[in-house]
């Protein structure tokens, strides 16, 4: 792999000091330059790694000081994101509130009708001197409003909230 | 002799060195997975553009981010620069930086310094 190594001269250049060592004898001459030779590259060689070490460091740096504010932002994104679900689920809310408002009011209005036309002549008919059974049915009514109102309100959250995890899986 | 054009990739920086107009722009991110592979032919180009170069070669370079291999095949395009710069030929060297980043415009100093060449260091806003 030598040949497609980044420090390609340098490796060339040792093998050729590898070579020279191998003869059997030098001129002082000969010594001199290759001995020279060996200084400037070891020299440059110096410089170089001197060099890239600081470089690389400084970019170590630079990529850590990158992380960071990637971390920084994930954090800000992921309390947004709490922040716009907390959001849609007060409005959410809200909404099936409303709704289960409107029904219960159709059905409680459905059934004072039903009272009135069918149920109060049957009671009369059946307790023609007592006020009190025809009222008290009429309370029965007006308490069961409240429970009411609340049960179709937890139902329809439930259903609100299954649909939502139903739309996140898919999004996923 | 023909321009060198890479196009720059998320891994690779574009270049484009204009053989007759003496501009070598060498821009982008460089974390090659082989930065010999990259860049060996950028070397091979610039040993046979000191033969032909104009009179004034400019290179700009504009790094986002590099990898320590690649920081040394910098050293190895700046250093045909200084032998284009021994030819007599003038030469310059526009490190581009983006403003806030002091790490990029250290490095552009240390480069200056261990060349030799004349640098520009020039600061731009994103």
């Amino acid at each position: 792999m030598a040949k497609q190594s980044i420090y390609q001269r340098e490796v060339d250049s040792l093998e050729q000091s590898k070579a020279f060592l191998k003869k059997n004898e030098y001129s002082k001459l000969e010594l001199q330059l290759e001995f020279k030779k060996n200084v400037e590259n070891y020299e440059e060689l110096i410089d170089q790694v001197k060099i890239i070490t600081r470089i690389s460091d400084r970019l170590q740096r630079k990529l850590n000081k990158t992380n960071e504010a990637l971390e920084s932002s994930n954090t800000q994104l992921a309390d947004l994101n709490n922040q716009l679900n907390e959001t849609i689920d007060q409005l959410t809310e809200a909404k099936i509130g409303r709704r289960a408002s409107t029904i219960v009011m159709f059905i409680a209005i459905g059934l004072f009708i039903i009272s009135e036309a069918f149920i109060e002549p049957i009671i009369d008919r059946a307790f023609p001197d007592n006020f009190w059974v025809g009222l008290g049915l009429k309370l029965i009514v007006a308490i069961l409003i409240k429970p009411g109102e609340d049960f179709a309100n937890k139902y329809m959250l439930k259903k609100a909230r299954k649909k939502q995890l139903e739309d996140a899986k898919v999004a996923k | 002799m023909d321009n060198l054009i890479i196009e720059g990739s998320k891994q690779t920086p574009e270049i484009n060195f204009d053989a007759a107009s003496g501009i070598l722009s060498l821009s982008g991110r460089s974390i090659p997975e082989n930065t010999f592979e990259f860049f060996n032919p950028v070397l091979n180009w610039l040993d046979a553009y000191a033969l032909e170069a104009p009179d004034k070669v400019v290179a700009k370079i504009n790094l986002e981010y590099f990898n320590t291999s690649s920081s040394k095949y910098i050293l190895e395009i700046l250093k045909r620069l200084k032998g284009i710069l021994k030819d007599g030929k003038d030469v310059l060297v526009q490190w581009y930086y983006e403003e806030d980043d002091e790490e990029m415009m250290e490095t552009g100093e240390d480069y200056e310094d261990v060349s030799g060449l004349t640098f520009e260091i020039i600061g731009f806003e994103e």
